[in-house]
């Protein structure tokens, strides 16, 4: 029942300062008639009125503080000490009753006679007999940081662990066939045949490029790969292995696996409502810098680095610290102190949560109010990490000459002093009760003239890059409870203690950055590398080992394939000859390749029965396509898809023949056109890291089917393409069906398509039957869905 | 697993799927402990046909509730910016008697921070109903329905500034990173609509404003969003994207949505695998519907006259005429905003002119809300729908320049009627100038808590993992006030 993981909230609640200890009376000089007072009508009161939740009774102790002995009265909680004796006024506990700052107790104020005796008893010194302090209700925690390391895997070491002997070792391809297959074989199950060459080929492109491939694409594949079932022949093997690396040479590559890596960056262009409303017109170069990165395959190391400090490495990867900076940067609205600091606290969360969850999958900002529950993060790691983006602020860096960019401020900068007398003009007024006067009337007007005139001729803003820089390099104090406003001890920037050991070395390098960002890149750190390799293997084959992709804590899943992943973690951050070397295509050759890849999704009765939930993989996992690689494939399947790389974004996705990847995206999703369409189709909300998508079910989906001007204009796209490509209805069917779904109409389908076709369409119809007809073939399942 | 209260990361030891919509864990997670009212093995079933894609059944289907229901739908009706609780239903003599001073108990610090004395109301406060209870001239409409009000006057929130403030009052939190409180509703409660969504926001012209966020889903799955109408502009088109089709005619559709519902089925006898068949022809097929049931229900002409005059002809009038349409048809929850000349914070001309600011905004919908309490009486839907009225604060009893007030987040009045609470009652008092909530202090997550607990919910019990955490409308906060419920 206690309350825990509060987020700030009572910005007004218990008092703030922190006053001096004064010498308190001992119990042996106390008259009498003191004591009796207290007794009387003092331990009564806070009895009936506080101890619910300030005593060892309390069934969650609110603030840290008790009232049930004099000891507990004059340490105080949070907020410091509750009595000052002798000192009422400076006493939090009788501000708090007097509702100064603080509302005590919160269901309503005492009446006066009441106040008066606290008061009273205060400037007694505090009277209270002579009697033990019962021991406190929660003694800190303490951690045994080498069992806790040692005591969940994912915080022990990466070990490369040896290959498991198995049965049938030949249907195994690759090292990870091995690990897939001691699994099986432990639990009774076989491994499912091979995928049909087609549908392994279209498996293969969707998962690489987020594109179907052409119809002539898979009869190539076919025609060699289907000669052998087994796919035991070598130029089979050739074959796949070709495709396999034109794919990962492909710029279509970059742009499907930057999206997922977008995902996690929480990416938007801003607009994030009327907190955190900055626009961020210039993202959409952190996103090119990104799919240019992963086309190049840029080790994950390297990629890494450069989001967290590409401003301090290399001023040419200056734009990767977008990753920080496009996260919600929030303002408060009006001018009170608390929810300032409260706006400059909830952005630092932001770059914790970010940081921690989606390059090492800890819930670190857990433990912002709190040592974290259950997992080793105390409170003063998170102020150790905090420190760093206390010290790092947003930058703009201009992508324009000195001259232009001068230009431009000169106009802002007398707009602004424009802006401001007019302001404190009105700001007089208020103040003095009063109107305006004629001439300051006049003046006001004059203002808004010049103004308008100076805003109408301003030059429009130089394109700039969304980055940061560091601001400073002191370290945080760790914030009571949340609330910045009450300051615990200083936490010294570092890295977290889990898993950089008991007294982990100082960051010492500016804001420390590049401190920390060596420390989540360092071979050593045992979350980073399996928190990625678990990403990718995610997207191939549509859950992780570790189905929980963000949260490896105690409270997050266990991996289904512990070898596995960390053999694969192992190769991916070694550097030996066969090692990955953090290289992402080395790692997708690895799993694509495999057998285990490979295999049919047809569900068997027998496995579904000891594994309905695939998590041996005893198949692979039929999947639903994202709303990119959906969309995509549709404006691929039509012949219109328009594949020029980067650039700005698009504000109405549903209107441009461009990937989806470019649409424009804010954060809360309500601001460009693009936003509402792909909210329709499950694309996460950008206000936090992202670890895989949900699939929902809307009718909203399919009015967008059967309605939206984007499918119709498909339809008609399609209809005209197949006329094209053939002469005769039933041949082009067959073409509809190779270019949508990668393979010919069965006997049934075509039956039905020809007797669509047979009838008229509606004289209000303006879609002919083919049209309309193609239209029913882009807007069935088969299209959403890969085996 | 029993113990539903909120937990950092969730104490329920199971997790989120990558791709449900709304898989069996959820479906636990939301009903807390309620096992045998969930007709589990058909869940399970469901679950493992879907296979990766995880489907089980309809998002909006309805759900068992944690208590005996009370209310079955909400009207929120939201009064952006901060309407005075001194000029309309905190009737505060004292302010008169005492104007231009400033005593020791309104002494506090405000968000402009100013610095003057006691303002009276300008407005005339009378006597209404059996009740006897004093209500602002303002709003002598309202007036006429004391009786089936149960005022709050011991509203208190964390901050006096719009954003945050608004927020609270719709989300539950200060930052705009949470679903909205129709979204848990919606997600907890379902709809029992078959062809209209289960939660629609609507304002005239002006978006209260965070747009979005005030019925957002955040992180619930997509179902729960609210859907936002405009009323002043009631086309069709505006009310739902893609719900008219210029191109294909009728027959002409029906043609094609039966040729693909044979598609589908082929396709996923085919495959072996079902993924979420029955729901996508389910959302195919209720689309379909739609198409015709929405503008229906958006379409006022066919109200009788009678109906018409006693709503008056206001927008937000409108928006409360709409709002029983919907609830007659099942959705969940309507959340109607206040805005005139398109002003996203209406109320806020408090700060400059009480006098004439408020008189107009009351005069936009003070009617339409009587209206709305007779008309469901009327049509037997008031006990089984629960009316909240109410802004992010109040404002201050002493004035701001001449004839304005500042905020006041210390204490302000919110009032439910309908479904489950007492009618004709008053709880909790501001001090005698009406600045503070004293008595009976009701925090803005108690509201949450016991409008969900009218609606049948356990506000400790409603929870929804994600990231790790087990998130709730109220936070670790909100005890439900008991006192309030019939």
């Amino acid at each position: 029942m206690q309350s825990t993981c509060r987020s700030i909230r009572r910005l007004s609640a218990f008092v703030l300062a922190l006053v001096a200890a004064s010498a308190a009376a001992t119990a042996a000089e106390i008259p009498s008639e003191h004591l009796e007072f207290f007794e009387k009508q003092v331990r009564p009161l806070l009895a009936e009125h506080c101890y619910e939740c300030h005593s060892t009774q309390a069934k969650s102790l609110k603030g840290g503080l008790r009232l049930d002995s004099r000891d507990a009265v004059l340490k105080g909680g949070d907020s410091g000490e509750a009595v000052v004796p002798q000192k009422p006024d400076e006493s939090n506990l009788i501000q708090a009753i007097r509702w100064q700052g603080s509302e005590m107790p919160p269901t309503g104020k005492l009446p006066a006679d009441k106040i008066a005796v606290l008061e009273r008893w205060v400037e007694l010194g505090a009277p209270w007999p002579d009697e033990p302090d019962q021991p406190a209700p929660a003694v800190a925690k303490t951690y045994d940081w080498p069992a806790l390391r040692a005591g969940h895997w994912a915080w022990r070491p990466v070990v490369r662990p040896p290959l498991p002997p198995v049965a049938a070792a030949k249907w195994s391809r690759n090292e990870i066939d091995r690990f897939v297959l001691a699994r099986l074989e432990a639990a009774g199950l076989h491994p499912s045949p091979p995928a049909e060459p087609a549908t392994l080929i279209r498996r293969l492109y969707f998962d690489l490029t987020g594109l179907p491939p052409t119809p002539e694409e898979v009869k190539a594949f076919v025609s060699v790969a289907g000669k052998s079932r087994s796919g035991s022949s070598k130029s089979a093997e050739a074959a796949y292995a070709a495709v396999v690396e034109r794919l990962l040479e492909s710029p279509a590559y970059g742009e499907r696996w930057g999206r997922y890596w977008l995902d996690v960056a929480r990416y938007s262009e801003g607009y994030g409502g009327f907190v955190d409303s900055a626009a961020l017109p210039n993202a959409w170069r952190y996103r090119d810098w990104v799919v240019a990165a992963i086309n190049a395959d840029m080790p994950y190391d390297e990629f890494v680095r450069y989001q967290l400090a590409g401003d301090s490495i290399d001023k040419q990867h200056a734009v990767a610290t977008g990753f920080l900076a496009l996260g919600p940067t929030y303002i408060a609205d009006g001018g009170v102190e608390e929810a300032i600091a409260l706006a400059k606290l909830e952005t630092i969360d932001d770059r914790v949560d970010t940081v921690t969850r989606g390059l090492m999958g800890m819930t670190v900002s857990c433990a912002r109010c709190h040592d974290h529950r259950f997992d080793p993060y105390p409170q003063a790691d998170y102020y150790s990490l905090a420190g760093v983006f206390n010290n790092t602020k947003n930058e703009e860096i201009p992508l324009a000459s000195p001259e232009e960019v001068k230009a431009y401020q000169d106009y802002q900068k007398k707009i602004k002093a424009l802006d401001s007398e007019s302001s404190k003009l009105r700001g007089i007024v208020r103040k003095e009760n009063r109107d305006l006067t004629k001439e300051e009337s006049a003046r006001v007007a004059e203002l808004k003239k010049q103004i308008a005139d100076l805003k109408r001729d301003a030059p429009e803003k130089y394109p700039v890059l969304h980055a940061v820089a560091d601001s400073g390099s002191s370290d945080m104090p760790l914030a009571i409870r949340g609330n910045p406003l009450r300051h615990g001890p200083v936490s010294p920037r570092r890295f977290l203690k889990i898993v950089a050991g008991d007294e982990p070395p100082l960051f010492t390098r500016g804001s420390g950055r590049l401190d920390l960002a060596d420390a989540i890149v360092d071979p050593k750190n045992p979350l980073t590398a399996r928190v990625i390799v678990n990403r990718v293997w995610q997207h191939h084959f549509g859950f992780g080992l570790v189905r929980t992709a963000s949260n490896f804590g105690t409270l997050g899943e266990q991996p289904s394939h512990p070898e596995l992943l960390d053999w694969l973690a192992s190769k991916f951050v070694g550097r030996k000859q066969g090692d990955f070397a953090w290289s992402l295509k080395r790692l997708h050759r690895a799993i694509v390749l495999s057998a285990t890849y490979r295999m049919s999704s047809a569900p068997s009765d027998e496995a579904l029965a000891i594994d309905g939930d695939n998590r041996l993989l005893w198949r692979m996992n039929p999947r639903r396509l994202d709303v990119e690689a959906w969309r995509d494939s549709l404006l691929a399947a039509t012949g219109e898809l328009d594949s020029t790389v980067g650039g700005p974004s698009v504000s109405d996705i549903a209107k441009s023949n461009r990937r989806t990847l470019y649409a424009a995206i804010s954060r809360n999703g309500d601001k460009f056109d693009s936003d509402t369409f792909l909210r329709l189709f499950d694309f996460p909300v950008p206000r936090a890291t992202s670890e895989g998508r949900t699939s929902s079910i809307v009718p909203q989906q399919s009015l967008f089917m059967m309605n939206s001007p984007f499918m119709i204009a498909r339809a008609k796209a399609m209809a005209e393409r197949v006329a094209k490509d053939a002469k005769h209805d039933k041949a082009r069917i067959d073409r509809a069906y190779w270019l949508l779904y990668g393979r010919a109409a069965t006997d049934e389908e075509r039956q039905l398509g020809v007797a669509f076709l047979g009838a008229q369409a509606a004289t209000d119809s303006e879609l002919s039957r083919w049209q309309q007809y193609a239209q029913v073939l882009l807007s069935a399942s088969e299209m959403m869905y890969i085996n | 697993m029993a113990s539903g209260t909120h937990k950092c990361p969730g104490m329920q030891m199971f997790h989120r799927d990558p791709s449900p919509i709304i898989s069996r864990r959820h479906a636990l997670g939301r009903i807390g402990a309620g096992f045998g009212t969930l007709g589990l093995a058909a869940m399970l079933a469901d679950e493992r046909a879907g296979g990766a894609t995880n489907v089980a059944s309809s998002p909006l289907a309805p759900r068992p509730t944690h208590f005996p229901v009370k209310a079955k739908h909400v009207i929120q009706l939201f009064m952006p910016g901060g309407p005075s609780q001194v000029d309309t239903f905190d009737y505060k003599p004292m302010i008169a008697k005492h104007a231009g001073e400033r005593p020791a108990e309104v002494d506090r610090r405000s968000l402009r921070n100013t610095k003057n004395g006691l303002f009276p109301s300008p407005f005339g406060f009378k006597q209404y109903g059996k009740s006897g209870k004093w209500v602002s001239d303002i709003f002598s409409h309202v007036g006429e329905c004391v009786d089936d009000i149960c005022f709050i006057h011991s509203m208190h929130t964390d901050i006096p500034e719009h954003a945050g403030a608004m927020l609270m009052m719709n989300v539950g939190h200060l930052q705009p990173n949470r679903p909205s409180m129709g979204a848990w509703l919606v997600y907890g409660l379902g709809s029992e609509s078959e062809n209209l969504p289960g939660f629609v926001a609507m304002s005239p012209r002006a978006q209260p404003r965070g747009g979005m966020a005030n019925w957002g889903n955040s992180f619930l799955p997509g179902a729960y969003a609210g859907c936002y109408v405009n009323i002043a502009e009631m086309k069709p088109e505006s009310v739902m994207r893609d719900l008219q089709n210029q191109f294909v005619s009728a027959s002409d559709q029906t043609q094609q949505v039966d040729l693909l519902r044979k598609l589908n089925r082929l396709h996923a006898d085919r495959e072996h695998h079902d993924p979420g068949l029955e729901s996508r022809l389910s959302a195919m097929e209720m689309a379909f519907r739609m198409q015709a049931s929405v503008p229906e229900a958006f379409d006022i002409s066919g109200e009788t006259q009678a109906t018409l005059d006693m709503y008056g002809d206001s927008e937000y009038a409108k928006g409360c005429l709409l709002a029983r349409r919907l609830v007659e048809r099942g959705v969940r929850v309507v959340q109607v905003s206040l805005s005139i000349d398109g002003y996203d914070i209406a109320w806020d001309t408090g700060h400059n002119d009480i006098a004439g600011g408020h008189a107009k905004l009351a005069q936009a919908c003070d009617q339409g809300i009587a209206a709305l309490i007779k008309d469901l009486k009327q049509r037997g839907l008031f006990d089984e729908t629960l009316i909240v009225w109410g802004g992010e604060f109040g404002r201050a009893p002493t004035s701001e320049g001449a004839k304005g007030r500042d905020h006041d987040h210390y204490g302000y009045t919110t009032w439910l009627a309908g479904g489950g609470v007492k009618g004709g009652f008053s709880y909790g008092a501001t001090d005698q100038f009406g600045l503070s909530a004293v008595e009976n202090r009701v925090h803005v997550h108690d509201l949450h808590a016991t409008i969900l607990h009218l609606m049948g919910l356990d506000h400790e019990k409603l929870t929804y993992r994600y990231s790790g955490r087990d998130f709730r409308l109220t936070d670790v906060h909100g005890r439900v006030i008991h006192d309030i419920v019939a």
